[in-house]
């Protein structure tokens, strides 16, 4: 499943720049301790964090992720968004906790 | 917590809490040393010796004192994720000394926060004390005293809304001066 296709299924909201370039989802992972995450994230997946500054970018990048997905709505600075903007990584929000995010990012992508 | 300001509004409350009349908040970083330290100084009540061995351990304090203690070990947690770890110095009628240390790269190290505003927090709610913040970031310095500040406004309180908001200005501007 595409990111795009994710966003649209979970109704997610898209907070970086609308027109990003595509790319496959191949797993998930749930974390918040980034240096935790950083060694065990795969390549192409969506991360689900409640963390938001601005490191979570350093993180995706490094990893190579197909996106960030924030989970309960947490508040993010303009700042991590340009970042975000700047290093092409996709960043969406979901209302859901991270336990229910992953719920359905699992039933969407059967990952 | 999300930011360490948040933080260093929970330890201040202690200090309020504790009668304090003097209140200093230091914060230093050091990009040579990749190091962030965050003092909080005060001259409240300050604690026993048995009160202070226990005031790290979340179960034991927040048992006996509710809330008070919990956030020293939030506080001490923060540090730790990130290479650092946590002093606290106390006695009994002199008053208590916390200091954290942080790994100022550490990809663990939580964002400051807003300092102006926490500060704009603590001064409207508790305009009593005097408190000194000093932020020092490689070699220069910002400083809020409200002595001095006191001073200048003479009859004129601190909880003012206009003076709040000065002091916000204020704080604001010296950081960005600081490049925080």
């Amino acid at each position: 499943m595409k990111v795009s296709e994710l966003a649209k299924a979970l109704d997610l909201k898209v907070i970086t720049d609308k027109g990003f370039a595509d790319r496959e989802i191949k797993s998930c992972y749930v974390g918040d301790l980034l240096s935790w995450v950083m060694g065990r994230a795969g390549q192409d997946s969506v991360w689900i964090t409640i963390m938001s500054n601005v490191n979570i970018v350093a993180v995706a990048a490094l990893v190579d992720m197909a996106c960030i997905l924030l989970a309960e709505g947490v508040a993010i600075d303009e700042e991590v968004i340009k970042k975000a903007d700047s290093q092409g990584i996709i960043i969406l929000s979901t209302d859901k906790n991270s336990y229910e995010a992953a719920i359905a990012v699992h039933k969407a992508a059967a990952i | 917590m999300k930011e360490l300001s948040l933080h260093i509004l929970d330890i201040v409350q202690n200090s309020i809490k504790a009668g304090a009349k003097n209140i200093e908040i230091i914060i230093n970083e050091s990009t040579a040393d990749n190091l962030m330290t965050i003092e909080i100084n005060d001259n409240g009540s300050g604690m026993s010796k048995e009160f202070l061995k226990k005031v790290k351990d979340p179960f034991v304090t927040t048992r006996t004192t509710r809330k008070m203690g919990m956030g020293i070990s939030l506080f001490e947690a923060a540090a730790v994720q990130c290479g650092g770890g946590l002093d606290i110095e106390s006695e009994l009628g002199v008053g208590t000394k916390v200091k954290a240390s942080f790994e100022l790269m550490s990809i663990d190290r939580a964002p400051l926060g807003d300092m102006a505003e926490t500060m704009m927090t603590i001064i409207s709610g508790s305009p009593e004390p005097e408190y000194l913040y000093r932020h020092t970031k490689d070699g220069k310095v910002f400083e809020l005293d409200t002595v001095q500040l006191k001073e200048i406004l003479g009859d004129v309180p601190l909880d003012m809304p206009e003076v709040l908001s000065w002091i916000t200005g204020y704080i604001k501007e010296g950081l960005a001066e600081l490049n925080i």
